[in-house]
C-alpha cells in the first residue's frame, strides 16, 4: 500500500510538472536532433523486448517500456 | 529511406506528408550461464505502414531453452537425491552443491498481430492480439492503446490496455503447495487440472520534448495478476534446526493474488554527436517486493554510419515478504512459501556493448555482447548448522550475444 501511494505520487507530481510547462518544447523546424538515428524513446523494439524476457526470467520485476506480465512461462 | 522520411515527417509534425513504407527487423540472440541454463532465441518483427498513416505489424519468436536450473532446495553436506517432477526418476545433487534440476529444457513460440490507425491528425489507435505456445505453457493476450498528440506535437500522452490468459499444465501435473516431495516412483501428492491465470496491464504514459535535443518519457502501469503463479517445479527445504541438514524438501506455494505498479522514466538527450539514456524504474508490489533498476546506453556515433554503444544496467530488488531460503523442521508451516532466489533479496548488474553499422543499402546490422550476474547473500545470517559453510546464494553468471538486422530504421 505504501509502495501503492509513493507511486501515485511520483506519477502525480511529474504529470503536474510537465502539464504546467506547456511552453516546453520545440518549433517544428527545430527537430533535426530529436529526429536523428538513436534519439526515439525506444530505439530499438526488438533489443528491449529480447531484454525484457531475459530480465522477466531472471528477476522479479516485469515492466516498463512495455506490458507489465503474462506472455511466457519462464517465471 | 522512405521510412526514415515518414518518421522524420511525423516527428516535423507534417500532416498528409505520410510515405507508404515497410520496415523489417530480425534478431538472434544467444544466452548462456555456464553449467546452467543455455536459451537461443529468433525475431522476426514486419511492420507495413500505408500512405493514409494506417500501419499492420506482426512479430514471430521462436526460442527454445535448455539446461539446469536451481530447484530451490538448499545444498548440503552429502549427496541429495531429488525426484523429477515426472515422478517418474530421480537425479543426485552433490555434496556442497546448489540443487539444479536438468531436465529443463523447452521449446517455444510466439506471435503477435497489431493494427494502428489514425483517428485526426493527433490521435491514433491500436490493437493487438497475442499468443505464445510451449510444452507445458499456453498464454493468449489481447492489447490496446490511445495516444494523443499536444502542444505542436511536443506533448504525447498515451493510454494502454492489456489481458493475457495464461495456463500451465506442468510435467507431472501441479503439485499440492507445501506437500512433500516423495521418492520416484511413490504417486506424487498433485492438484487436479491445470493451472490458470489472468494479468490485466492498464498503463499511462507521457512523452515531453523538453528541448531541441532532450525528450522525457514517464510511464505508470498498474498490473493484476490473479490465478497460479506457484512454479511447480520449485521446492523449499525443511533443514533440522541444530545441524542444517535437510529432512524433507515441499513444494512451494504462492499467493493467488498479485498486484504491481511500475513507474518508469526515461530521458534522451543529444549530445551534438553522441546520444545518452538514462532510464530509472521502480516497481513494487502486494507480495512485499520492491526495486529499483537504472540503465545507461551511450552511444557513440564515432563515424556517420556507425556506432558503439556502452550499456550498463544495475537492478536491485528486496525479497518477497513469503521468501524463506529454508523451512526448520517443527516450526509452524507458512500458508506461503517459496525459496525460488528470483524472489530473494538481489542485485544484478549487467555491461555491454552494441556494434551498429548503417549498410550502404541503408539496412543497419547490429552486434552486442553482454555480461549479465546475479548476487544474493550466500551466507544469510539465520544459516543454520552446516549451512553456515555453504554457499547458500552462489552468483550466477550469464553471457548474451545477439545479432540484429533490419530493413529500415
Amino acid at each position: 500500500m505504501k509502495n501503492r501511494n509513493a507511486a501515485i505520487s511520483i506519477l502525480l507530481l511529474c504529470l503536474l510538472a510537465l502539464g504546467g510547462c506547456a511552453n516546453l518544447g520545440v518549433q517544428p523546424w527545430e527537430r533535426e536532433l530529436l529526429a536523428a538515428p538513436g534519439m526515439q524513446i525506444d530505439p530499438d523494439p526488438i533489443e528491449t523486448a529480447l531484454n525484457e524476457h531475459i530480465f522477466f526470467s531472471k528477476e522479479a520485476s516485469t515492466g516498463g517500456l512495455g506490458t507489465a506480465g503474462g506472455g511466457c512461462g519462464c517465471n | 529511406m522512405r521510412a526514415a522520411l515518414a518518421s522524420a515527417c511525423g516527428l516535423l509534425g507534417i500532416s498528409g506528408a505520410a510515405a507508404a513504407a515497410t520496415e523489417i527487423g530480425s534478431a538472434v540472440l544467444g544466452y548462456t550461464e555456464p553449467n546452467r541454463v543455455s536459451a537461443f532465441e529468433a525475431v522476426v518483427d514486419a511492420r507495413q505502414i500505408f500512405a493514409d498513416g494506417k500501419s499492420i505489424n506482426g512479430r514471430f519468436v521462436y526460442d527454445a531453452l535448455t539446461g539446469a536450473s536451481a530447484n530451490g532446495a538448499v545444498p548440503s553436506t552429502g549427496i541429495q537425491t531429488f525426484t523429477r517432477p515426472s515422478g517418474r526418476g530421480s537425479f543426485d545433487t552433490a555434496a556442497g552443491e546448489t540443487p539444479l534440476d536438468d531436465t529443463f529444457h523447452d521449446a517455444r513460440g510466439a506471435g503477435s498481430l497489431g493494427l494502428t490507425l489514425p483517428w485526426g491528425r493527433m490521435t491514433q489507435w491500436s490493437a493487438g492480439i497475442y499468443g505464445s505456445g510451449e510444452y507445458d505453457y499456453v498464454s493468449m493476450g489481447a492489447n490496446s492503446a490511445l495516444t494523443r498528440d499536444f502542444h505542436q506535437r511536443n506533448t504525447t500522452l498515451s493510454l494502454r490496455g492489456a489481458y493475457f490468459h495464461d495456463t500451465i499444465n506442468p510435467e507431472g501435473g501441479r503439485p499440492v503447495p507445501l506437500a512433500a516431495m516423495r521418492p520416484a516412483g511413490v504417486a506424487p501428492i498433485r492438484m487436479e487440472g491445470d493451472g490458470a491465470k489472468d494479468v490485466t496491464d492498464l498503463g499511462l504514459g507521457l512523452t515531453q520534448v523538453l528541448d531541441r535535443a532532450t525528450v522525457v518519457h514517464l510511464n505508470y502501469t498498474y498490473s493484476n495478476v490473479s490465478g497460479y503463479q506457484t512454479d511447480p517445479y520449485k521446492v523449499v527445504s525443511v533443514v533440522d534446526g541444530t545441524t542444517g541438514l535437510p529432512t524433507e524438501h515441499l513444494f512451494e506455494g504462492r499467493p493467488e493474488a498479485r498486484h504491481k505498479h511500475v513507474l518508469f522514466s526515461e530521458v534522451a538527450r543529444h549530445l551534438g554527436r553522441d546520444v545518452v539514456h538514462f532510464s530509472y524504474r521502480y516497481m513494487g508490489d502486494d507480495w512485499g517486493i520492491a526495486s529499483h533498476t537504472f540503465d545507461l546506453k551511450y552511444r557513440w556515433n564515432f563515424r556517420p554510419k556507425q556506432y558503439l554503444q556502452p550499456h550498463v544496467r544495475y537492478y536491485r530488488q528486496g525479497e518477497a515478504d513469503f521468501y524463506r531460503r529454508f523451512l526448520v523442521a517443527g516450526e509452524a508451516l507458512p500458508q506461503e512459501v517459496t525459496a525460488d532466489y528470483r524472489l530473494g533479496d538481489m542485485t544484478t548488474w549487467t555491461g555491454g556493448l552494441k556494434y551498429g553499422r548503417t549498410l550502404s543499402n541503408g539496412h543497419e546490422l547490429t552486434m552486442r555482447f553482454e555480461y549479465y550476474a546475479q548476487l544474493g547473500d550466500s551466507s544469510p545470517a539465520n544459516a543454520i548448522g552446516a549451512l553456515r559453510d555453504l554457499d547458500l546464494f552462489p552468483t550466477v553468471d550469464a553471457f548474451i550475444i545477439q545479432a540484429g538486422y533490419s530493413l529500415g530504421p
